[in-house]
């Protein structure tokens, strides 16, 4: 990474483009740095960067949100989970509870935690207690809480799982036949646990360009100059742009410990509906400490069809590149980070939230 | 959701390491760099807690420059 950003863009003004190249990012953190660095603005007019699946609070099921809902507000016990789980939103008529957030304020135990370890604390602080671990996440998130089960945690702490992998997303936006993007900028960090060689399909089984990125402009332009590249030259392969951080086969110590402790499902995901092999569930050996094993009487299968998301809200089409967040027709008017209608404008990594705070106002619904 | 953010190691106890970044200190929990040698000084990535990849200085000091523009943009 010895280039500038202002060389790597130097770089890019300099390729003879196509009319329009559409290249999508999957990862929260790519956007947000692609946002408050203004890289949208400073590249040739014919690139446009569009979001895709990268945040796993606002894909994470209705169904979930809504038993870990109800297990806090059911049962005596302590709820932990990521403090982005606590404001996002389930569809229920106006007077019921609509969030973990306003559980909390209705008298339920739940606390915002920043990492598993802090689960585990509160467990051992606990031992008459049961704690449920709410856990939603993405792969570099699943394998801290598989390493917690592996290394052992206290008989009275139960995970609600609600762990997805990301490629099986994008696998399935480009086996749709109309996947709405060009090239792909893969996630840094996704990649640092699972290793770049997960985002081979792209190339190998869809001829699209590819690079790993990682999250400073100038690891972010190395990506984008090298798909462009990939783009023109008619040579695809998948580049690492991200080679400090990213290795071959990633953290194989990491990915043990996540194939040690959980299985791959076919999971549901907020207005997406089934991703084929894209969801972590706990393994057999973990039972004993599965909060769906412990308290099964919350998955309500009707929710499976509620499970949308929230009314007059874009999400689903935003989550899927179709479009920018400012062409959801409530964008700042309905939805804005103060009162959130849905789970993009909720999540510090939802491309709404983002974009709002990256100064983004106006609406552009065509 | 998937940020990780580079720390120094202060001191190694197992699978524990006190770790610091900008005059914070945190214990890290070192259970995924079984495969690693980690010594006083080495930086690693740290997500929820959990260090996820030893990395250089060098990557240390631009993931660091890195996060303080984008919680600048993030508070306004
Ligand atoms: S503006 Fe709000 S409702 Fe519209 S897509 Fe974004 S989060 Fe969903
Ligand atoms: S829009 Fe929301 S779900 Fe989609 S990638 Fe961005 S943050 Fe994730």
């Amino acid at each position: 990474m010895t280039r500038t950003a202002s060389e790597w863009l130097d770089r890019i003004r300099h390729i003879d483009l196509p009319e329009r190249v559409k290249i999508m990012n999957v990862c929260g953190g790519h956007e947000r740095s692609i946002s408050s660095a203004g890289i949208r603005g400073a590249l040739p007019d014919q690139v446009e960067l569009i979001p895709g699946p990268g945040c796993p609070v606002c894909i994470c099921p209705e169904e979930d949100v809504y038993e870990a809902i109800h297990i806090a507000l059911g049962e005596d016990v302590t709820l932990v989970t990521f403090g982005d789980m606590l404001r996002v939103p389930v569809n229920v008529p106006r007077r019921e509870i609509r969030s973990l957030e306003q559980a909390k304020a209705a008298g339920a135990d739940i606390r915002p935690i920043a990492s598993p370890i802090e689960a585990r604390a509160i467990a051992l602080q606990n031992p008459d207690r049961d704690v449920v671990f709410f856990a939603a996440g993405f792969e570099t998130t699943m394998a801290p809480v598989a390493a917690m089960l592996c290394e052992g945690v206290p008989d009275n702490l139960y995970v609600l799982l609600s762990g997805r992998l990301t490629w099986p997303a994008v696998a399935m936006l480009l086996e749709s036949g109309d996947p709405g993007f060009d090239a792909l900028i893969a996630p840094g960090h996704v990649s640092t646990v699972m290793g770049p060689e997960e985002w081979e399909f792209v190339v190998n089984d869809h001829q699209l360009p590819a690079a790993v990125s990682g999250f400073t402009s100038e690891s972010l332009l190395a990506g984008m100059y090298s798909v462009l590249r990939q783009l023109t030259d008619g040579t695809p392969f998948l580049d690492n742009c991200y080679p400090d951080v990213v290795r071959p086969q990633g953290n194989r110590n990491a990915r043990k410990h996540l194939d040690q402790a959980f299985e791959v499902y076919d999971a549901t995901w907020r207005g997406i509906g089934i991703i084929p092999g894209s969801g972590y569930g706990l393994r057999e050996a973990f039972a004993s400490n599965d909060a769906r094993v412990r308290y099964p009487g919350y998955s309500d299968e009707s929710r499976k069809r509620v499970g949308e998301m929230p009314q007059g809200c874009d999400c689903a089409s935003v989550v899927l590149g179709k479009i920018y967040p400012n062409q959801c027709r409530i964008y700042g008017i309905a939805c804005t980070p103060r009162s959130p209608v849905g789970p993009c404008m909720v999540s510090e990594e939802g491309a709404c939230r983002i974009w709002w705070a990256s100064g983004v106002r106006d609406q552009d619904v065509a | 959701m998937c940020l990780a953010i580079p720390m120094k190691v202060m001191e190694v106890d197992g699978f524990e390491a006190r770790c610091e970044a900008k005059g914070v200190e945190r214990q890290v929990n070192l259970f995924m760099m079984q495969d690693e040698t980690l010594e006083t000084g080495d930086f690693v990535m740290v997500h929820v807690g959990y260090a996820i990849q030893k990395v250089t200085p060098q990557e240390a000091q631009s993931a660091w420059e890195l996060f303080d523009q984008v919680l600048e943009a993030m508070d306004r």
